[in-house]
C-alpha cells in the first residue's frame, strides 16, 4: 500500500453532519457510564470539518536499542550490558508507522529508530489548501513502565503557530501512552526545520526522540537557470534559480552521551550539567557507518509492508548492515560532476558544530528557514567552508560538484566536524563521528548515479 | 550528587533581610548625590533606571553589594552585584536607560574587600575621574590588575563619564578580576535609545517597537562552588570552573515568569514573562523588542517557539550596509556568544485566525486522553476556555496563549540535577480586547 504524498490529502469541509452528532452523542453516554459527573471536557469537541482527513504521516513514539562502535568502552556506560545483540545504547525514538494496520503499529514498541524518520511537506497553497496532518501516537516505553512520560511533535521553528500544534507541554497537551494526537499545519515558509518530542525535552531530545523536516517552495515544478544550468527544484521562492539544486541531502545533526543514556536503561538519572558528547551523529549514525546504505523506508511516504517494513512492521535493516536496523538514513552524498547538490543541515545536539567540507565552497543560500535576504531584498548569502551551526539552528547551503578529476569510480571530498573531538569514535587516530563522503561521479559514465528518488536517496538502481 | 554549600534556605532568607537592613541605613547616611530613579516597575517588561532629571545628563550611582538569589532547586547562591543609589543588592545590576548622546556618569562605591572597576563595552572615549579609563598594571608585578580605573576596597569611589553616541544595547560589567568579579554578579545592562525616538531600537524607523512589548533577555550562568570560594574566602582555581545554573534576567524558570519585583525574590528584581498582543495591521501593527545580552562562557543558543525574531542589530550596531542596504535576519536560533548582546524584533499573529467558529480541521481530543499542560486553557483558541477534567489545574487566566522561548543546549535548563528549569521563559499572547484577562 502507498499512502498520499504531501501534495494530496487535505479535509473537505462540509457543515455539521450527521457523523458529528452521532459523535456527540456516544461521548455523553460514555461520561455518563463513567462516573456522572458532566463536563463538557469528555466531550470530543469537533469542528465545522466532520470528518477529520487521512493523515499524510503516522508517528509512533517508543524507545529501543542503537548500535554505536562498542571499542572503545566506556565503562560501565557504554556499551550498555542490557543491549540485545549488535546494538549498544538505549534510545527513546519515534518510528513511521504509516501504512500499518494495528497489530504491526503496537509491535514497534521498543522498536525506536534514531534519528527520527525525515519528512517534508509542499508548502500551504490557499487555493490547493494541502493541511499537512502528522498522527503521533505512543506507544510506551518498554523498558522503562515505571516513567509513564507523554510525548510530542514539536515542529522546531514554525511560526505563528498556537499552541495547540506546537508540541509544547506546558502550553497545551501531550500524548499519554496508548493515546492519540493529530498535528496539522500549513506550512507557509519553505526552508530546513527540525522536529523533537518536547516533553522533558532535555532528556527526550538527547535520548533520540529528533529528525529533520523541510517545507518545499511553491516555486518547485517551475523551471529557472542559473548558474548555466536549469533546476525545477529549489529550496526557497528564489524567482531566479539561486537556490535551485539537482540533489538534496539532509546532515541531521544529534549526540549521544553514553552516561545519560545508559541512566535511563538503569534508572537512574545523570547530572545534566556534566553533559558531553561522546558521540556525535550524523542521520543517527556515526562514520564510517554514515555511508553505509539506506535502509529501505527511508521515504516515509513511500510504505509497503514486505517492502519497507517486515511484516511485523519491524524495520528492515540496510543491505549489509544488520547493526544499522534502527538506524536506516545514509549520509553519504553521491552526485556528478556539474551538478548542484543541497545539503539541509539541522543540529539538535546540545553543542555547536562546525561542520566543514574539504575541496569545495559551500554557499549558505538559506538559515533557520529564511533565505539569506535581507527586508529590502539585498543578498547576504555567502560562501564558506565550515558552518558553525548551534543547538536548534539551521543552515541551507548548496555546492556544485566539480570535474571528476581521479582515476577511481569516483572523487571522494570530505564533510565533516571540524571540532575533532566530534569527528571521532573516542579512538585514537582515524576519523568518526559527525562526518561524511562526497563522491563525484563523472558525467555519462557507467556507474553515475542516476536521479534522486528522495531525499538522501544515493540514486542508484535498487 | 555532589555535596552542596548551602545551609538551610530560611537561615540564609534571614541574612539577606540582615544584610538589606543594614545597607539600607548606611546607605541613607552616605548619600548625598541625587539617586538614580527606577519609574514604578511595569508587571511585564523592562525595568528601566534612569538617571535623574537633568536632561542629557543622566548620572547613576551604582554600590556594590553582596547578598543572596534563590535558585529554582531551593538552593541560594552567594551574589555580589550593583544596586541603584545606594539600595540594597539586586541581581543584576540596574537596567540603565540613556538616550543616545547623553553625557552619562556612573559613579561606583565600592564596598566590597576588594577592589573593583566597571567598563562599558560599547561605548567610546570612557573616562575615569576625568582620565580616559585605561587596562590598570601593576607597577611592581607587571600584572594587569583591571582593565580599567577601579575603586579601592570597602570605601572606594571612581567616576565615569562617557558620551553614548550609538543607540543599542549593551552590557557594563567588572573591568576588575573579571573571571571571578562577573561571574558573581557584577553586571547589568545599559541601553541606549536613538534620540527622538525611544520607540526604536535604532536610528531606522525600521526598527520601531510596541514600548509595552520591550524585553530584556539577559543571560548568565553559576557554578557553586566559584560562589561558596568567595563566600568562605578560600581560593577557587578556575582551571576547575563548570556551571551548574543558568539564569535569565538573574532568575531560573518558573522564577523567570514571575513578575518584575515579585515579593518572593526580593533580591532578583526582572522577571522575563514577555506579554504581547497578536500582530494586527490596523490596531497593533508594531512587533515587540527583545534585548538579548550574555556575560556567559559560551554560546547560548537561544530558541523562542512560535516565532522568527527579526535579527536587527548586534553590540549595539544595527544590521544595515554602509549604504543603508538591509541586512536584518530572521533566526528561529538566537546563537548568543560571551559578551554579545542581540536587539530582536518579534511579533505573534494569529496566522489561520482558528477559533470556535474557524475551527482546527481535527477532531480535537478528550482532554481525558491527553496530558494537560500547566498554562493550558483547555480550548487550542486564543480566547476560549474549556473545563478541565477533575483535579487537573491550570495557571490560564482568560484562554491567553503561553509560547515557550528556552535556552537550546537543552542540559542548561537544568539546575544542578533539576530539569526543565532555568533559562526558559514565556511569551503570553493576550487575547484580542475584549477580554476577561486581569
Amino acid at each position: 500500500m502507498t499512502t498520499s504524498d504531501a501534495t494530496t490529502g487535505g479535509p473537505r469541509r462540509t457543515s455539521l453532519s450527521r457523523r458529528r452528532l452521532l459523535g456527540l452523542t456516544g461521548s455523553a453516554a460514555l461520561v455518563a457510564g463513567a462516573g456522572g459527573w458532566a463536563g463538557r471536557v469528555l466531550l470530543p469537541e469537533q469542528g465545522a470539518a466532520a470528518a477529520p482527513g487521512p493523515v499524510n504521516l503516522y508517528l509512533a513514539g517508543t524507545d529501543g536499542w542503537m548500535h554505536l562502535p562498542a571499542e572503545p568502552a566506556i565503562p560501565p556506560f557504554h556499551p550498555d550490558p542490557l543491549a540485545p545483540d549488535g546494538l549498544t545504547t538505549y534510545i527513546f525514538g519515534f518510528r513511521n508507522v504509516t501504512g500499518m494496520d494495528t497489530t504491526q503499529r503496537l509491535g514497534q514498541k521498543y522498536k525506536a529508530q534514531h534519528s527520527a524518520p525525515i519528512f517534508w511537506v509542499d508548502q500551504y497553497d490557499e487555493a490547493t489548501h494541502n493541511e499537512f496532518r502528522v498522527q503521533l501516537t505512543n506507544l510506551g516505553l518498554e523498558l522503562r513502565p515505571d516513567l509513564f512520560d507523554a510525548h510530542t511533535l514539536h515542529w522546531h521553528g514554525f511560526r505563528n503557530v498556537i499552541p495547540f500544534f506546537d508540541g509544547e507541554p506546558s502550553g497545551s497537551v501531550s500524548v499519554p501512552a496508548g493515546r492519540e494526537f493529530t498535528y496539522v499545519y500549513r506550512p507557509r515558509d519553505p526552508g530546513t526545520y527540525m522536529f523533537h518530542c518536547h516533553v522533558e525535552d532535555v532528556e527526550h531530545v538527547h535520548m533520540g526522540m529528533t529528525g529533520m523536516v523541510f517545507v518545499r517552495p511553491k516555486q518547485d515544478g517551475q523551471s529557472h537557470t542559473h548558474g548555466g544550468r536549469t533546476f525545477t527544484r529549489f529550496l526557497y521562492n528564489d524567482g531566479d534559480g539561486s537556490t535551485g539544486f539537482d540533489r538534496e541531502f539532509s546532515m541531521f545533526l544529534s549526540e549521544v552521551w553514553a552516561e545519560a543514556h545508559w541512566d535511563d536503561a538503569h534508572i537512574q538519572l545523570p547530572e545534566w550539567s556534566d553533559y558531553h558528547a561522546d558521540f556525535a551523529l550524523l542521520n543517527g549514525r556515526v562514520y564510517p557507518d554514515t555511508v553505509a546504505p539506506n535502509g529501505p523506508g527511508v521515504n516515509p511516504f513511500d510504505v509497503e509492508a514486505g517492502r519497507t517494513f517486515d511484516g511485523a512492521g519491524d524495520l528492515i535493516a540496510p543491505a549489509g548492515h544488520p547493526e544499522l536496523k534502527y538506524q536506516p538514513i545514509s549520509s553519504l552524498v553521491t552526485c556528478v560532476e556539474g551538478e548542484r547538490v543541497a545539503l539541509r543541515f539541522a543540529n539538535l545536539g546540545f553543542r555547536e558544530s562546525a561542520m566543514t567540507v574539504a575541496g569545495m565552497r559551500m554557499r549558505v543560500v538559506g538559515r533557520d528557514a529564511t533565505p539569506m535576504r535581507g527586508r529590502d531584498g539585498t543578498d547576504t548569502s555567502y560562501e564558506t567552508d565550515t558552518l558553525n551551526i548551534g543547538p536548534g539552528e539551521s543552515f541551507d547551503v548548496l555546492v556544485t560538484a566539480p570535474d571528476k578529476v581521479g582515476d577511481g569510480d569516483f572523487d571522494t571530498y570530505y564533510l565533516y566536524n571540524r571540532a575533532f573531538t566530534r569527528s571521532n569514535n573516542l579512538a585514537d587516530g582515524g576519523f568518526g563521528g559527525q562526518a561524511t563522503e562526497i563522491r563525484v561521479y563523472a558525467s555519462g559514465a557507467a556507474g553515475a548515479p542516476g536521479a534522486q528518488a528522495f531525499p538522501n536517496d544515493w540514486g542508484f538502481p535498487a | 550528587m555532589s555535596t552542596r554549600f548551602l545551609t538551610r534556605r530560611a537561615l540564609r532568607r534571614g541574612a539577606v533581610v540582615a544584610v538589606g537592613a543594614l545597607v539600607a541605613l548606611g546607605g541613607a547616611a552616605a548619600t548625598s548625590v541625587p539617586a538614580a530613579t527606577a519609574a514604578a516597575p511595569p508587571r511585564n517588561g523592562i525595568v528601566c533606571t534612569t538617571g535623574g532629571t537633568e536632561a542629557g545628563h543622566p548620572v547613576f550611582d551604582l554600590t556594590t553589594r553582596t547578598g543572596y538569589i534563590d535558585l529554582p532547586d531551593g538552593n541560594t547562591a552567594f551574589m555580589w552585584g550593583f544596586s541603584n543609589g545606594f539600595d540594597a543588592f539586586q541581581h543584576p545590576g540596574p537596567v540603565l536607560c540613556v538616550t543616545e548622546g547623553d553625557e552619562v556618569t556612573v559613579i561606583l562605591h565600592n564596598t566590597l574587600d576588594v577592589a573593583t572597576s566597571i567598563v562599558f563595552p560599547g561605548q567610546e572615549g570612557v573616562r575615569a575621574d576625568g582620565v580616559p579609563s585605561q587596562p590598570q598594571v601593576d607597577a611592581g608585578s607587571g600584572m594587569m590588575t583591571g582593565l580599567g580605573q577601579g575603586a579601592a576596597p570597602s570605601t572606594g569611589t571612581v567616576s565615569y563619564t562617557f558620551t553614548a553616541t550609538h543607540a543599542g544595547t549593551f552590557l557594563y560589567e567588572s573591568g576588575t578580576d573579571p573571571e571571578t568579579q562577573v561571574r558573581m554578579g557584577l553586571f547589568g545592562a545599559l541601553i541606549v535609545r536613538p534620540a527622538g525616538h525611544a520607540d526604536q531600537a535604532y536610528d531606522a524607523a525600521s526598527s520601531r517597537f510596541t514600548a509595552s512589548e520591550e524585553v530584556m533577555v539577559l543571560l548568565s550562568e553559576i557554578d557553586p562552588f566559584q560562589h561558596a570560594a568567595v563566600e568562605q574566602g578560600k581560593t577557587f582555581n578556575l582551571v576547575n570552573y563548570k556551571a551548574r545554573y543558568w539564569l535569565v534576567n538573574g532568575r531560573g524558570y518558573p522564577d523567570s515568569i514571575a513578575d518584575n519585583g515579585a515579593s518572593w525574590l526580593p533580591s532578583q528584581p526582572y522577571g522575563s514573562l514577555a506579554t504581547v498582543k497578536p500582530y494586527d495591521p490596523a490596531t497593533h501593527p508594531l512587533p515587540g523588542l527583545a534585548r538579548y545580552l550574555s556575560v556567559g562562557s559560551e554560546d547560548y543558543p537561544f530558541h523562542p517557539h512560535g516565532n522568527n525574531g527579526l535579527v536587527v542589530g548586534r553590540d549595539g550596531h544595527p544590521l544595515t550596509s554602509e549604504t543603508g542596504q538591509d541586512l536584518s535576519m530572521e533566526k528561529f536560533a538566537i546563537n548568543i556568544g560571551p559578551g554579545q548582546t542581540w536587539d530582536v524584533l518579534y511579533k505573534w499573529y494569529d496566522a489561520e485566525d482558528y477559533s470556535p467558529s474557524n475551527p482546527v480541521s481535527v477532531t480535537v481530543p478528550s482532554l481525558a486522553n491527553q496530558v494537560v499542560g500547566t498554562f493550558y486553557s483547555g480550548s487550542p483558541y486564543l480566547g476560549d476556555t474549556k473545563e478541565l477534567p477533575p483535579g487537573v489545574q491550570t495557571l490560564n487566566q482568560c484562554g491567553e496563549f503561553y509560547i515557550i522561548s528556552h535556552n537550546h543546549a537543552l542540559f542548561q535548563i537544568t539546575s544542578w540535577g533539576v530539569n526543565m528549569t532555568g533559562p526558559i521563559t514565556y511569551m503570553r499572547i493576550e487575547p484580542p480586547e475584549p477580554n476577561t484577562c486581569a
